[in-house]
């Protein structure tokens, strides 16, 4: 299967700090890729990194075969192919449901009203949403909003869908119905890298899990093997840590 | 005595302070559209990301010197001093003379867009970081960001100051009497000086101003009500 994307000995740092340290590891077409790891080991910056929220200190990321660090691309025209959903939703404040999900198809893709209006309607379906265009981001729960940016995100029906701990900055109720529309999405074949702390979900969607610790991949595998039988030590103890908080929650 | 004197005042020269209070309000309508259009301009520069080629980066360093300098010598200047430079400057320096309203719409929009400009520097600061990723993570240009995104969220934040300017541009345009625009204190200057009423003059002045500053501030209000839209919403029907 044809790699989307291609990530080689990528670094990040601030200052001293190193974040991310030669990172390697690609992601291919179709697949569902989930990273997981505890706070602060460069999950989030790494996924920041794909579509250059953050600046890459050293490394390459290859789309589809090209360098998009060379310096010849233009990056808003890279970024259009990466849907990205946030930990804080980010919806557009001064739009409401419907525009959210349209201003970029009209602006960037350069779509007519009719179509993007189609578009955005349909994806708002797809994620149960279609009721609330006319509704302001402020109106909305927190689940609801990110179902919105998720729909937001597939209206640029893009190549590859990034998700920053899409599920984080919600109450527990609302979890569910968020992870349920990413489902949904892993199952209907659209090519996902998922930074999440949802364990079950990794393990449920995931085509591989990548284990991220102190700034360097760890480990990656199946999910079956990864949450079975983990071969690092540290893998093992982040699991254990992980699952002895879920079981007491 | 004094009201007798102020309703005989009023009755003899009404024409002269409604063309004055007209011109007062029209310098600072204008003074205050423009110099808002120069704020949002000069924030929409001064956002712009370092590019990566060199040319550019000194295009763009060269001109937010130059928004810099403007609006630190019109922000640390008087609006006084301004007027008295740019009117007789320019007939100075081009060998014109200007005319006196368009030295006076110059005069106010460029010293309003020095205040705005920084007003404006506040209201990008004040938009949420999250705005700006997600509309870059789009795919969005920097300009495409802030005409669709940005400056929308901008406008709303920095209407409350923007009221508060143009009201100081009502009181303010007085001023301009040194270049003798025809505007409402340079006008009651003229009437007291033909009945020595100056007290009296002054005070119906006085009042013109009030009604102007408290009408537009109401109305900016009501703007502001208006913009924030409805707090309920229409839940599209099933199809």
């Amino acid at each position: 299967m044809e790699k989307v994307i291609e990530i080689q000995q990528l670094n990040k740092s601030y200052g001293m700090n190193e974040v991310l340290k030669n990172i390697g590891f690609s992601v291919h077409h179709g697949e569902v890729v989930t990273i997981i790891g505890s706070s602060g080991s460069g999950k989030s910056t790494l996924l920041r990194c794909i579509n250059l929220l953050e600046i890459p200190s050293g490394g390459e990321i290859h789309y589809r075969g090209r360098n998009i660090l060379d310096g010849s691309h233009h990056i808003p025209s890279y970024r259009k192919k990466l849907g990205m959903v946030f930990q804080q939703f980010n919806l557009f404040e001064n739009h409401n449901v419907l525009n959210n999900c349209m201003v970029g198809q009209i602006k960037v893709l350069k779509r007519s009203k009719a179509e993007a209006e189609e578009t955005a309607r349909k994806y708002l379906k797809v994620v149960g949403m279609e009721a609330y265009i006319n509704a302001k981001p402020k109106q909305l729960s927190g689940g609801q909003k990110q179902r919105v940016a998720i729909a937001r995100a597939l209206s640029m029906e893009p190549d590859v869908l990034l998700f920053d701990e899409p599920t984080s900055a919600l109450d527990p109720e609302m979890v569910g119905e968020v992870l349920k529309v990413m489902k949904e999405l892993a199952h209907s074949g659209l090519t996902m890298l998922i930074v999440t702390h949802e364990m079950d979900f990794a393990r449920e969607v995931s085509d591989r899990v990548v284990f991220m610790d102190k700034g360097v991949i760890a480990e990656e595998g199946t999910p079956e093997q990864m949450f079975s039988r983990p071969k690092q030590e540290r893998t093992r103890e982040f699991l254990k840590r992980t699952f002895v908080e879920h079981d007491r929650a | 005595m004094s009201l007798e004197w102020i309703v005989k005042i009023v009755e003899e020269n009404w024409q002269m302070f409604l063309r004055g209070a007209g011109m007062t309000l029209l310098i600072s309508l204008v003074g205050t559209v423009i110099g808002a259009v120069i704020g949002l301009l000069a924030g929409v520069i001064r956002t712009i990301p370092t590019p990566g080629r060199a040319a550019q980066r000194i295009m763009l360093k060269s001109a937010n010197l130059l928004l810099t300098v403007y609006i630190e010598v019109f922000r640390g200047t008087p609006m006084i001093v301004q007027a008295v430079v740019i009117y007789y400057g320019s007939a100075m320096a081009f060998d014109f003379n200007m005319n006196v309203l368009t030295a006076a719409f110059i005069v106010v929009s460029v010293n309003t867009g020095a205040y705005m400009a920084e007003i404006v520097r506040g209201g990008i600061l004040s938009v949420d970081k999250g705005q700006f990723e997600a509309a870059h993570a789009i795919g969005m240009t920097h300009m495409q960001m802030m005409a669709n995104i940005v400056l929308p969220q901008v406008i709303r934040n920095i209407l409350p100051a923007t009221g508060n300017q143009f009201v100081i541009n009502i009181k303010d345009t007085s001023v301009l009497n040194v270049i003798s625009v025809s505007e409402l204190y340079f006008l009651t200057k003229s009437v007291a000086g033909n009945n020595f009423r100056y007290f009296e003059s002054f005070f119906v002045a006085c009042v013109i101003y009030f009604v102007m500053t408290f009408t537009v501030t109401r109305i900016l209000r009501y703007f502001e009500k208006r913009l924030d839209g409805s707090k309920s919403y229409e839940m599209e029907p099933a199809r």
